[in-house]
Order: structure tokens, then sequence, then C-alpha cells
């Protein structure tokens, strides 16, 4: 049951991603851009994890992607909707394509992740689980995260504040 | 200090929400005309005509044309003839006297002109109908009696029965209740 | 897969049927809704303006809202010329078919048992345990309608409206999670299951979270689109704003849509803040008719504000999301914080 939710998720997720880059019109392309989020979430779910499905969901459709159509919605896309996306071809989306299998299937062979299995996640504490790790373990990582997105947010708005002088 | 105060505690929001309310469960003003309610002009309005008649029954008019003659729209047809049954108050009564209600603009200088007080503005204002039959008023309809007396006084609304029949609708009043709208 | 199938026994099958059973009528509540909504909204209207709303359809015009969707089931349908008609197709759907999901993790009540049947019914769909989080996601989602809308309607006057509840939305989200966020950290629980049930006794969120109560119902009014902030389809400025090119069915669906927005944030309102079907004062508990009486309650608040303030200008709008509402939010985590600890 699962395993065929899954591969309806998870090919539904592909072929919104190739739409993604396939479709002309840019408001399209975003569209198909929510999908794929959304049957992400959804394989997060499958994965006993709602909370990341909802943050998912929450983040990426709610906010990122209100924000993507509102920039797109401002711009004159008359003339992206004609033009191609990349001008060299099909060459080196092939070439770079290829490039980055090769590193995933690499990485994935040579580390334990296939071996390893989940333990049995309960499901009722994952909210609280999260975030003890994220404060404890990974308190670095969230913490230079976190700078980092500060410093990007304050750089937005010097860049902003530039263009009034 | 007492604009914080207002500004923290919804002061103005919560006066207008409380007015509102207040509008909300006082009575409103709606006149339900047609279904329930009608309004009854003043005296001195200016609507349908009506052809009058002295205490004795006889007709006032004496055919004298001066109503048509004074029109400024030419919408009044007087026909006269000699008559000696006493129908009028004297041998000289109209044929034919006939309103086209179409051009009438209800201006009430027939009123004005008439020697013998004989037509005079009435009080019926539904004068709209499917056809052009009743867009005339002969002498039949003007002289027949009005629902409204001329002595009532108005100015007020009163109960009325939406009435759907053959001839059309009809907005029935019913005297006996009174009530000013404001 | 099929050894699954047999393996679920009896009760499992009661389980599914059961939800099932609850979906249908949730959804079908929730279509009828609008249909006493509208009228009741006149009525207030009419009544606020010492008019009488709608009379002659039906005793005191009950009957209109049946009229008007007659109406709009036999109205011409036009796309205009230059629209994206697959996105203008799917515009109406986007933004309801989130309005509706939300009810999927919404609880109207703890448990009744069944007289005769001797069977406890959980008295809704899913008691998810991110279920806050999951109805702030999906409701948020809903925004996508009036931006697409407005998009492929190829107006100037429908685009302008989608630009508008897309920044109006992305504003007031945060504010609005900001404003749960408090109440999360009362009950230690995402679960709205969970929220209800830590406010029993009168000890409601609104004792202790006036402010965040404030926040969240200016923030939700915004996220609604309703007046004071209904700025998508402000009437003098932008005519109709984002639907101004949709009629018919397509049309009523975003009317739709925004009703059952406006329950969802009546519903939730009661839920993080009014003890949802807790009893008031100490009178008897009823199962859901106080969780039913207090949201009608908040619906015609809404009404009331509709019919009382008029609307805010767009720079007004950004500066009470994000100068007034954000900062204000997060001081009401950090007192909240400070004083659980």
């Amino acid at each position: 049951m699962e395993k065929i939710f899954f591969l309806i998720f998870a090919i539904m997720a592909i072929a919104s991603a190739i739409g993604v880059v396939s479709l002309r019109n840019p408001v399209h392309s975003a569209i198909s851009l929510m999908a794929c989020f959304f049957q992400v979430a959804a394989i997060f779910v499958l994965l006993r994890s709602p909370f990341l499905a909802a943050v998912q969901v929450f983040l990426y459709v709610g906010a990122v992607m209100v924000l993507f159509l509102f920039v797109i919605m401002m711009l004159d896309i008359r003339k992206a909707t004609i033009s191609r996306f990349v001008p060299g071809g099909l060459f080196w989306i092939v070439v770079i394509l290829i490039a980055l299998v090769y590193e995933i299937l690499a990485v994935i062979s040579k580390s334990n992740l296939l071996a390893r299995r989940v333990a049995a996640v309960r499901l009722d504490g994952t909210v609280a689980e999260i975030g003890k790790t994220l404060f404890t373990e990974y308190l670095l990582p969230f913490e230079v995260v976190s700078v980092i997105l500060l410093v990007a947010l304050i750089g937005a708005i010097v860049m902003g504040k530039k263009e009034i002088k | 200090m007492a604009n914080i105060f207002k500004k923290v505690f919804f002061v103005d929001f919560l006066k207008g929400l409380s007015l509102t309310l207040r509008y909300e469960v006082s009575k409103s003003i709606t006149m339900r005309y047609p279904d329930e309610e009608k309004w009854l002009p003043y005296q001195r309005f200016r609507g349908l005509h009506t052809l009058n008649r002295d205490s004795q029954g006889r007709e006032l008019c004496v055919a004298c044309e001066l109503c048509a003659k004074t029109c400024p729209t030419k919408c009044i047809t007087v026909v006269p003839m000699e008559d000696d049954k006493g129908i009028g108050i004297s041998d000289r009564i109209a044929k034919v006297y006939e309103i086209n209600l179409v051009r009438c603009m209800f201006c009430g200088l027939c009123e004005d002109a008439c020697p013998t007080t004989a037509i005079r503005m009435g009080r019926d204002y539904e004068l709209a109908c499917f056809s052009l039959d009743c867009a005339k008023a002969e002498k039949k309809r003007l002289l027949a009696p009005k629902e409204i007396p001329q002595e009532l006084d108005g100015g007020y609304v009163i109960k009325a029965r939406f009435e759907r029949t053959k001839e059309g609708l009809k907005v029935r009043p019913d005297l006996s209740k009174k009530k000013r709208w404001w | 897969m099929s050894h699954e199938l047999i393996t679920m026994d009896i009760n499992t099958l009661i389980e599914v049927a059961l939800i099932i059973v609850k979906v249908i009528f949730v959804s079908l509540t929730l279509f009828a809704l609008p249909i006493p909504l509208t009228w009741m909204e006149r009525k207030v209207a009419g009544h606020i303006q010492l008019r009488l709303g709608p009379f002659r359809v039906g005793p005191h015009g009950i009957l209109q809202p049946v009229a008007d969707m007659i109406k709009l089931m036999f109205k011409e349908d036009i796309v205009p010329d230059k629209a994206d008609r697959r996105l203008f197709w799917l515009a109406p759907l986007l933004a309801m078919v989130p309005a509706f999901a939300v009810y999927a993790a919404i609880p109207f009540g703890d448990t009744v048992k069944i007289p005769f049947v001797d069977k406890e019914i959980t008295l809704y769909i899913s008691d998810m345990n991110v279920g806050i989080l999951y109805i702030l996601a999906i409701s948020g989602m809903s925004v996508y309608g009036l931006i697409l809308g407005g998009w492929a309607s190829n107006s100037k006057y429908a685009a302008m409206g989608g630009i508008r509840s897309s920044a109006q939305m992305i504003s007031y989200e945060i504010a609005l999670s900001f404003a749960c966020v408090a109440v999360v950290m009362i009950a230690n629980s995402l679960s709205l299951l969970d929220i209800v049930n830590a406010q029993k006794e009168l000890h409601w969120n609104i004792i202790y979270q006036p402010l965040g109560f404030i926040i969240f119902l200016i923030a939700a009014l915004a996220e609604i689109n309703r007046i004071p902030f209904d700025l998508p389809e402000d009437e003098g400025t932008l005519a109709a704003g984002y639907h101004v090119e949709y009629s018919a069915m397509k049309f009523s669906f975003f009317m739709l849509a925004e009703y059952v927005a406006m329950v969802t944030v009546s519903v939730l309102a009661v839920i993080l803040f009014f003890g949802g079907w807790n009893a008031p004062l100490f009178l008897p508990e009823i199962p859901i008719f106080w969780f039913v009486a207090k949201v009608a309650f908040f619906i015609y608040f809404f009404m009331w504000i509709r019919f009382t303030l008029p609307r805010y200008r767009y720079d007004q709008l950004m500066t009470i999301g994000w100068k007034i509402l954000l900062p204000l939010s997060l001081l009401n985590i950090l007192v909240t914080g400070l004083f659980l600890l």
C-alpha cells in the first residue's frame, strides 16, 4: 500500500519537476514547482514525519512560492515566454545532468545509508524530538544557518536602501 | 497619554461597534411598500386628476374648456354637449373629458383655471400599467369615487394590502391604521 | 496489498466507513453554509444601515440565497479573450480546495456516545499531532486561487488584486502564525485537541493571551480578505479585484471559498482562544452546541466589523502588518515564554 502511494507521489514529483524546467510560461513553471513541493510533502508524511511535511507546505508552498509568483507577476514575462532559458542548448544540460547523477550514485554507493535501517519512529512525539535535537545535537549548524539568514536579510535591506539614495 | 490609552484599548473601534450595534437593534425605517404599507400623500399632492360633484351629486364641470386651453402639454380633450336632465350644475356638460396621462406633467394649471373647481389633482399616484389603454383617463374614471377621501389629511404611512387581480396589480389602502414613519 | 485488505477486520472497516461519513458530512455542511451566511450577512448589513435587507423571497427573505444560487448557475460563464484558460479554470478550484481541506484537522468536539449502539464517536476527522501547523499551511494556500485568478484573467484590475493579495498574505501570515505560537507554548502541543483540553475549567487562552488574541484577530481578518483589509477586491479602486473577470459558477466558487475561510477563522479563534467546546461559566456541557454558538458569534462579529469600519489604505495595511503586528507578536511570544519559565 505504502509503496504504491510512494510511487504515485514520486512519479508526480518528478513529472512536475520536469514541468518546472520545460514549461515556457514562468507562471506555469511556478505552479509545477508548487505541485512538486506538495508531492515531496506527501512523501514526508509517508516517512512518518508530518511535522516536516507541514513545514514544507507552510514555508515553501505557502510563503516562498507566493513570493516567487509575486516577483514573476511584476516582471514582463511576454519576452521570457518566447526565448529559450539556456542559451547553450541541450548539450550542456546533458553534460551537467550526467555529472550530477554520477556524483549522487557515487556518494550513495560509498555511504552506509542504504544499509542503515530507520529505527521505528513514534508518530506522536516528532515535533518535540526535532526541537530537542535541533537545540542540542545540531545547535552549531542551526545557529550558523540562522546567522547566514540574518546576514542575507541585512544584505537585502542594505541593497534595497542604496537605490533609494 | 489619553491618546495612547485610546490606541491600546481600541476605544474608537469599540465606540464604532457600539454605534452600529445600536443601529442594528433599532427599528428600521424601510417602508414596506407595496406589501404592507403605503405612503398617503398630503392634500396638496398633485396625482391623478379627479372630476368632482357638488353636494347634490351634480357634476361640477361645465365644459368651458379653460383647462384644455391652459394646459401646457395640450393633453386634455373636452367636447361639450347640451343637457336638460340635470346631470351637471348648468345645461352644458362635458360629453367627452379625456386626459392623456402620458403627456400630462401634473403641473396643476388645469386646477387653477377651473372656474367651478370641478377638476382637482387627486392623490392616486400608482399610474403604471402594462398597456397604453390606462394612459387615457376618461370621464368615467375621473368621476369615480376615490378610495382616499378629499378631506383626509395626508403625510403619513398607512397599512395597505398588495393585490394581484385580473385587472392588474393594486395596492389597497387601509385607512384605519396610520403611522408616521420618522 | 491484497493480503492487507483481507486482514482488515470489521472494526477497521467501521472506522474507515465512519471517517468517510464524517468527511462527506463536513464537506456537505460547508457547501451548504454560504446559503445561511449570505442571508445573514445581508440581513446584518441591512439592519445596521437601518434597512431590512432581503425581504421578498420567502419569509424575511430567507430563500434569497437560493434564488441567488439559481441565478449564478444559469448565468453565462465568460472567459476573457486572452486569458490563460487553464489557469483561469484552475484558480477557483485552488481557492476552494484548501478552504475545505483545512477541516480535516479541525475538531468540533471531543467524543460523543451514540445511544443504543455502545460506541464512541470522535467529533473530528483526524487528530493530527501537527494540527495547527497543518491548518496554517493549508489555509495559506488558498491565496494561490486569488493570485492565479488575478493573473490568468489578463486584466489590469484582476492582476493588481492578485498582487495585492499575495503581498498581504505574506505580511500577515507571519503575525498570524506567531500569535498561534504563543498558544502552542501554553498548551505544549500542536494538536488542536490538546490545545482545547488545556483550556478546561475556564482557563481559556483569552485570559492569558489577550494581546495574542488581538493580533490573531487582526491578522486573520487580513488573511481572509474581509473589510477593513479587503484590498484584493477593493471595489473603490479595483472594481472587484481578483475576481473581476469571473462570472457564474466560477465566481461563486470564490465566494464559497471566502465564506468557508471566514468560518475557518472563526473556528480557529474559538479553538485557540475561547476554549473550543468547553462551556462558558458554569453552564452545562452540551456536545457541539457551545462550539457552534461561539463560532456563530465570531461569524457575526466579522460581519459586524465589515459594516462598521472603512477600508484601510494599502500603505496603512503594510504598516500595520510589518511595523505593529509583527513586533507585537514577537514580544507576545517572549513574554509568554518568560511566564512559562
